[in-house]
């Protein structure tokens, strides 16, 4: 289904997948810790020590490149194989969605769960 | 000793700690465990400069960072557990590597022909570098073991581990 290289990568944890999505377009470190915090809806908050380390090692893999430095901070975007991975989490996701979408069991059980709080 | 009113200064040589009086304050202290080629360094200290963690010094691959608590939640320099894992991990790869000279070392002594108190004294500091390193190894051990069997629900992953 996938192409190999991009599938070692999947799946991505909730830190990388938004790194990478804030990477886009170029950023710094704490400027991506800013965005990801806004695109997750604050359901995720990035420290400089998770940032720093998904950094090298997201460049060492070639999913980043450094762009530039402006001042003391580097420049971080992401790579065209960057892009493909986060293509490949985003129809992962999709499959996951759907999974939930389709079972009929789950959602009777959700129901039954919350007539039974209305009674308690 | 922040809320005392001491504040840690600076960590000029391995093992003095420099503290300055000051007002009494609500700081919490993290080390991360660094080896940063100089190349990297300056973008490194800035990002934790954005993210207000003030730097102090650094103490072999050690990095001090000092944090004004406001809101009554301590932060760490890891947010994922994975990353946080990491640091334990490349502490644990320094001691590894460090060991088979101490070993080596030991050797060394031990072959040698004299038994004078100087002798006597070298192999006992290296006997003890090697127990601090195999306790330090089995501390760091026990902590990653703990780390990685952390509930799950509790932290930012999506993926099981297989």
């Amino acid at each position: 289904m996938e192409d190999k290289s991009i599938s070692k990568h999947l799946p991505l944890t909730e830190a990388t997948y938004y790194i990478l999505l804030a990477l886009v377009t170029p950023k710094h470190g704490y400027a991506v810790m800013q965005k990801a915090e806004e695109i997750s809806q604050g359901t995720l908050r990035l420290a400089p020590g998770t940032i720093y380390g998904a950094f090298t090692t997201l460049e060492e893999n070639k999913l980043i490149s450094m762009v530039g430095k402006v001042g003391r901070r580097k420049m971080f975007q992401i790579s065209e194989m960057g892009i493909r991975v986060l293509l490949g989490q985003i129809q992962r996701m999709e499959i996951m969605l759907q999974s939930v979408g389709k079972n009929f069991d789950f959602w009777q059980q959700v129901s039954a769960e919350e007539e039974k709080e209305e009674y308690d | 000793m922040a809320n005392q009113g001491l504040h840690l200064v600076a960590v000029p040589i391995p093992g003095n700690y420099q503290f300055r009086d000051g007002e009494s304050a609500n700081y919490v202290y993290r080390l991360d465990y660094q080896s940063l080629k100089t190349k990297d360094k300056d973008s490194y200290l800035q990002l934790f400069a954005d993210a207000v963690w003030v730097h102090i010094g650094e103490m072999a691959g050690w990095v001090y960072f000092r944090f004004k608590v406001t809101n009554g939640e301590a932060p760490e320099i890891y947010s994922d557990l994975e990353s946080k894992i990491g640091k334990y991990q490349r502490v644990m790869l320094y001691l590894v590597i460090f060991l088979p000279i101490i070993l080596l070392q030991i050797n060394n002594l031990s072959a040698a022909d004299r038994y004078g108190p100087f002798f006597m004294i070298l192999q006992g500091l290296t006997a003890l570098l090697m127990f601090l390193n195999f306790f330090g190894m089995i501390q760091l051990f026990i902590r990653i073991k703990k780390l990685k069997k952390t509930n799950y629900a509790k932290l930012h992953r999506t993926d099981p581990e297989m």
